[in-house]
């Protein structure tokens, strides 16, 4: 999947990040992933942010939505599905 | 089988966040978990690996039960921390940063034309420290020699960190 056999690039890491958290990566690609962030401060910044992003919103049950936002979030929608 | 961990500057895994059993008088407990690398497992270094991961702390691990040994990596069902190798600390932590900027110059600037969009990179980096200077001179020499010159620089840089830290 990468280009070189000994390391990736930060676009690498972008592309390919969603597949590392899922565990879809081969060993050896995520072991390539895995040392470009131990050099990388901007991928593993990044990398920990889309973590972040992805446990909170694996988090939200409907329920847990305020009313008021729950009508603003479907009104939004609403208006995206009339402007398609 | 005797090899290296790097971990956090409080002890935790670098990946995993786990806390691990510090070294006192003696080894530290044995930490156990199925073997499936990258994901569970104890995952340490051969020496040869080590320029690859150079982090924070750097400690000696016995390894023990199912052991694979990985292209990057060898990973075990079972681990313990030996001892903290109290040698890789700031200073040389600095050196070794030190030792690969300069080396990223020489193979920079050693060519015809010097390759100055590489060497502009080594300076801005070195506040990053150790893991991506050693990254930067591999991939000068990488650029000079194709993929044996990046391999040549790792075992370059190896056998920098075998002496210095007395892991023969």
């Amino acid at each position: 999947m990468f280009e070189s056999s000994e390391h990736i690039t930060c676009r690498e890491v972008v592309e390919t990040v969603t597949e590392y958290f899922e565990g879809a990566l081969r060993n050896d690609e995520a072991e390539l992933f895995e040392q470009h962030l131990n050099f990388c401060e901007g991928c593993d910044w990044y990398v920990d942010q889309m973590r972040t992003t992805a446990e909170s919103v694996g988090q939200v049950r409907e329920e847990d939505i305020p009313p008021e936002a729950r009508e603003r979030l479907l009104s939004a929608f609403r208006d995206w599905r009339r402007s398609e | 089988m005797r090899a290296y961990k790097f971990l956090r500057p409080d002890g935790r895994g670098v990946f995993s966040a786990f806390s691990w059993p510090p070294p006192g008088d003696g080894p530290g407990e044995w930490v156990e978990a199925p073997l499936e690398p990258c994901r569970s497992g104890i995952h340490a270094c051969r020496v040869t690996d080590l320029p690859l991961w150079a982090g924070r702390s750097l400690y000696e691990i016995e390894l023990d039960g199912e052991v694979v040994e990985q292209r990057m990596k060898v990973v075990a069902t079972r681990g313990r921390l030996v001892r903290r190798i109290e040698a890789w600390d700031d200073d040389l932590r600095a050196e070794y940063t030190r030792m690969c900027a300069d080396r990223a110059h020489e193979l920079a600037l050693g060519q015809s034309p010097p390759l100055e969009d590489w060497d502009a990179v080594v300076e801005p980096s070195v506040r990053e420290g150790p893991a991506l200077l050693g990254f930067v001179a591999a991939r000068i020499a990488e650029e000079i020699d194709g993929i044996d010159g990046y391999r040549r620089e790792r075992t370059r840089q190896t056998d920098w960190l075998v002496e210095r830290l007395d892991l023969r």
